[in-house]
């Protein structure tokens, strides 16, 4: 039997999370949860998720913070990331940061479906 | 034609007859009685049931000064020779005399040839003098013969369905350029991931709102684009920032974020 991927959504915003949780497991993959940029590091650095799912403003530790954390890692420099959020990337840093540490997606959440999300989640993984 | 000889005087009745003008009479030379030979010309002549089937007839009167009143009949045969309309009337003959007649084809006469028969009787009249020429009846279909109807409608058919499919072929290929990534390996690495970004952000607009991408993104500073395939020519200022103000471009003026993938790394330089 194949192993069911781990997914780490790293999401402020608890029904978001939720909804994603619940979608994630229907389609049989493993989510873990994080509330914010700290514990999404933490947990991405010792669970070593398939992929991670993660939001850029959040409290404590943002999700661009927490990108450039895990991207320090060995471990980390190579995880396949999806960014969700509501933030345009309109901003010349953040595009910089994106350029550098390369996320897979950087989806806008107006505009996906979780559906979608999920189909990107599972192109990238038979990748 | 009909040329008639009388006893005493030489009469000649001439009969033309002419469906839709396209029948000729060939004079016979007759050195005594009657000769006739009538033909159209060969050429096929069709009319449709319900239709008029337009006959010219001549009358040629030489010889005598009298007016003839002649007799004249119209008649229609099946292939057959079984008649489906018959009808006569009068004209007077100086000299000459010429004239259309309209044959009315009964509605439900079965397709096929026909043969239409015109006879000319006269006072002393020693011999028949009549003319026939065959025709075609053929049922239309929106105002075209059937023949015609599926020759026209087949050929029809046969230019429409490759307009189509020519059609699909120009938009299938024309959406293919459209969403086909264009390729930026010829870029520095340091560059291309910006060129990548740009170009499928201009494409996934282009998708969603149609041209009027190219032309925003035409107008922002340091981004020069080919403005009919939205490929990234050049890159003149800071490329993140070019990147930002065509997100906010496309955000202000068209109400749409912006999403992005990256493509995935390729070996090589």
């Amino acid at each position: 039997m194949e192993k069911q991927k781990t997914i780490l959504i790293v999401e402020d915003e608890k029904n978001l999370r939720d909804a994603v949780v619940d979608i994630l497991q229907l389609k049989k993959f493993l989510p873990i949860e994080a509330k914010n940029g700290k514990e999404g590091v933490e947990l991405a650095l010792s669970k070593h998720p398939d992929l991670i799912l993660l939001d850029l403003i959040m409290p404590q530790m943002d999700g661009m913070t927490a990108f450039k954390k895990i991207r320090k890692d060995v471990w980390g420099a190579n995880v396949p990331v999806i960014i969700l959020t509501n933030l345009s990337a309109n901003s010349e840093q953040l595009v910089e940061d994106m350029v550098t540490h390369k996320p897979m997606y950087y989806l806008v959440k107006s505009d996906w479906k979780l559906h979608d999300v999920v189909d990107k989640i599972n192109e990238i993984l038979k990748m | 034609m009909i040329k008639t000889e009388t006893l005493n005087n030489i009469i000649f009745a001439s009969l033309f007859c002419a469906a839709a003008g396209l029948i000729s009479i060939t004079p016979a030379l007759a050195q005594t009685g009657v000769q006739v030979n009538a033909n159209n010309a060969g050429l096929a002549m069709k009319v449709a049931p319900g239709e008029l089937l337009p006959v010219s007839v001549k009358l040629l009167n030489f010889g005598q000064n009298k007016r003839v009143d002649v007799s004249i009949k119209y008649s229609i045969f099946t292939g057959a020779g079984q008649p489906i309309y018959e009808s006569d009337e009068t004209a007077a003959v100086e000299t000459t005399a010429s004239f259309v007649k309209a044959i009315p084809i009964p509605s439900g006469t079965a397709p096929g040839t026909y043969i239409a028969k015109i006879s000319a009787t006269y006072e002393g009249q020693l011999t028949p003098a009549d003319s026939q020429f065959s025709f075609t009846v053929e049922p239309k279909i929106f105002g075209l013969f059937r023949n015609d109807f599926y020759v026209y409608g087949g050929i029809t058919i046969v230019i429409s369905v490759f307009m189509v499919l020519l059609g699909g072929i120009l938009i299938k290929r024309r959406r293919q350029i459209r969403v086909s990534p264009f390729d930026y390996s010829g870029i520095g690495r340091d560059q291309r991931t910006f060129y990548e970004i740009l170009s499928d952000t201009i494409m996934q607009m282009r998708a969603r709102v149609g041209d009027e991408a190219l032309d925003i993104a035409a107008n922002i500073d340091g981004l020069k684009i080919d403005k009919e395939t939205g490929r990234v020519l050049a890159l003149t200022d800071h490329p993140a920032k070019i990147i930002a103000t065509l997100v906010s471009e496309y955000e202000k003026v068209l109400g749409r974020k912006v999403s992005f993938s990256f493509r995935r790394e390729k070996t090589g330089p």
